[in-house]
């Protein structure tokens, strides 16, 4: 009964509007104050969650896609893979998931990768004809490789709240991504061969090949580096941010010249605000996740599921409902910081890996980042394409039957996630 | 905000060179990072970029919509006044007692915990102002989704 009212108080101030950091924060408090917990905890949860140095990664990734994105790498990244595979079948809807994967390598983030393939890819793919509802499909669902692909900034968080490793995390999306991202090629391939009413690009020559190469090499060589450190054990998630985002500085304003003072100013602000904005939410969720701990509400959850829901397999099926339900109107970060505490003891319980549980969730809230009435990748699609969010809709759902495939790939094969991290 | 991101530029620097013993560079950074973020909250409330779930609200009537803001501002109000306020009792705690981090830097904790009363208490005022004006103002969320 307590479970329902603290869920249903706090859906309730979610849905008024209150922001989400203050929903959930507020609601941990109420619980503290009502259940005669010191409030004391509240403003500790808060500054332990600040202090948590895997967190200082959010910042330095966010500076690090930001100064490539406002360096125009997207453009060059699109280019470069254009060159190379652009005549083949469907060779423009291939070079555009490609550059997504790429991109995410880069870059934590699902809207970030959506918006600045999109921007050059969707007038490109429109103008050689292929089907809108198509493009805007691929690109909403190829943007959300940018949360799978490391680095992650949904991963950064759920290693925060669960205290597992975040190298392992991020090892754990590779696989699963590069399985999307091999889907959703296969899925364009044969929407070329069955549709084929747009034109075809001409064949690239060498020269122009190395050329945009040229311009794409050094953020790609950036991607591996973090990646081999991160994999060797060189750095830790938040060096790795560090030396990458340093890394971006130099390419930006060395290698492509792309770089004014401006642009620099506009990338370091956007990444304050975002962290502010990002990390607040994480305090807000610790002090709930504190005060549900002390309510005994996962142990709850725990033995009603035990009790109701017959095996891993049932617990995974109803899980994926309630995150896609939840996806309709929540964003990826909240969905990721409400559910986690609920639901991780009880998959412990069954037998889950917490590393293979996180790759899980984060698949499951790409989907609701694609899912209307609220996916924010549907926005940005919408606004770069200045299209109606129903045409996008429409687009998106083979992506999405897709990815629900992935997840149920990788429900029989866990080892497609938890290979590099644990096994190679 | 500017301060943020100031230092956040010197900690990338500072990090680089991470192959040195810097023992001060984590803990600064950190130091960074919490007064950044809550003295960013007052100011993402004026800049309307919290991260908030509009979907539902943004279906009502205006008049209604005004409502839904008066309640999420006095929730945000309610709660970073008492946080505040027992954020205060544990800043003045350590500041009394003179604990320190116990790192090899030894700073003492409460240049820390200070920002916690410090970025709710603007946070609390800010709240009020926007309460107050809110009849006049055309404010219909406080924010707007966000990664």
């Amino acid at each position: 009964m307590t479970i329902i009212l603290i869920l249903a108080s706090l859906f309730l101030l979610l849905l008024l509007g209150v922001p989400v950091a203050f929903a959930l924060g507020g609601t941990g408090l109420g619980m503290l104050i009502l259940g005669g917990f010191s409030p004391l905890m509240a403003p500790q949860s808060i500054l332990s969650t600040l202090d948590g140095f895997i967190l200082l990664a959010v910042p330095l990734f966010l500076l690090m896609s930001n100064l490539l994105l406002k360096g125009g790498v997207g453009r060059d990244l699109f280019a470069a893979v254009q060159a190379w595979v652009g005549h083949w079948p469907g060779g423009l809807a291939i070079a555009t998931i490609i550059s997504c994967g790429l991109f995410a390598a880069i870059s934590g983030s699902s809207v970030a990768t959506a918006a600045t393939i999109g921007t050059v890819a969707i007038p490109e793919m429109i103008n050689r004809g292929y089907d809108k509802r198509f493009v805007y499909g691929l690109l909403a669902a190829g943007g959300t490789l940018g949360i799978l692909i490391p680095p992650s900034i949904p991963m950064i968080v759920y290693g925060f709240v669960t205290e597992q490793s975040v190298i392992a995390l991020f090892l754990a999306g590779i696989g699963p991504g590069l399985l999307l991202v091999t889907l959703f090629i296969l899925f364009a391939m044969i929407h070329a061969r069955l549709s084929g009413n747009f034109d075809d690009v001409p064949k690239a020559c060498m020269s122009e090949k190395i050329m945009a190469s040229k311009r794409a090499l050094p953020s790609v060589a950036l991607a591996a580096l973090v990646i081999i450190g991160l994999y060797s054990g060189a750095f830790t998630p938040t060096e790795a941010a560090a030396v990458g985002s340093t890394a971006a500085l130099f390419i930006v304003a060395f290698w492509l010249r792309t770089l004014t003072w401006a642009t620099l100013w506009e990338a370091i602000q956007e990444s304050a605000i975002t962290t502010a904005a990002i990390l607040l939410i994480v305090a807000g969720a610790k002090v709930f996740g504190k005060a549900i701990a002390l309510y005994r509400i996962p142990q709850d959850i725990s033995a009603f599921l035990a009790q109701t829901i017959e095996g891993p397999i049932m617990f995974i099926l109803v899980v994926s409902i309630v995150l896609l339900l939840m996806g309709l109107v929540f964003e990826a970060l909240s969905m990721i910081l409400i559910m986690t505490p609920v639901l991780l003891p009880a998959a412990l319980g069954l037998g889950f890996d917490p590393i293979w549980f996180g790759i899980f969730m984060v698949i499951m809230v790409e989907c609701a980042l694609i899912t209307p009435p609220v996916g924010l990748n549907l926005y940005v699609i919408q606004s770069v394409a200045r299209t109606s969010l129903g045409n996008v809709a429409r687009g998106v759902w083979p992506f999405l039957t897709l990815m629900l495939l992935t997840v149920a790939i990788l429900y029989i094969f866990p080892n497609l996630a938890l290979y590099i991290p644990f096994k190679w | 905000m500017a301060a943020t991101g100031a230092m956040l530029t010197y900690e990338v620097i500072a990090r680089y060179f991470f192959i040195k013993p810097t023992i001060w560079a984590a803990e600064l950074s950190q130091l960074c990072l919490i007064w950044g973020c809550l003295l960013a909250m007052a100011h993402l409330l004026t800049a309307r970029r919290h991260i908030t779930v509009n979907a539902v609200t943004s279906l009502l009537p205006n008049t209604f919509q005004k409502i839904c803001v008066a309640i999420a501002l006095a929730v945000v109000i309610l709660f970073s006044a008492i946080v505040t306020v027992w954020g205060y009792e544990i800043f003045y705690d350590s500041f009394i007692r003179g604990r320190t981090t116990g790192s090899l830097l030894n700073l003492p904790v409460w240049i820390a915990e200070a920002s916690v009363p410090v970025g709710f208490g603007l946070l609390t005022i800010q709240g009020v102002g926007e309460l107050i004006t809110l009849s006049s103002s055309g404010l219909f969320s406080l924010g707007a989704s966000h990664e």
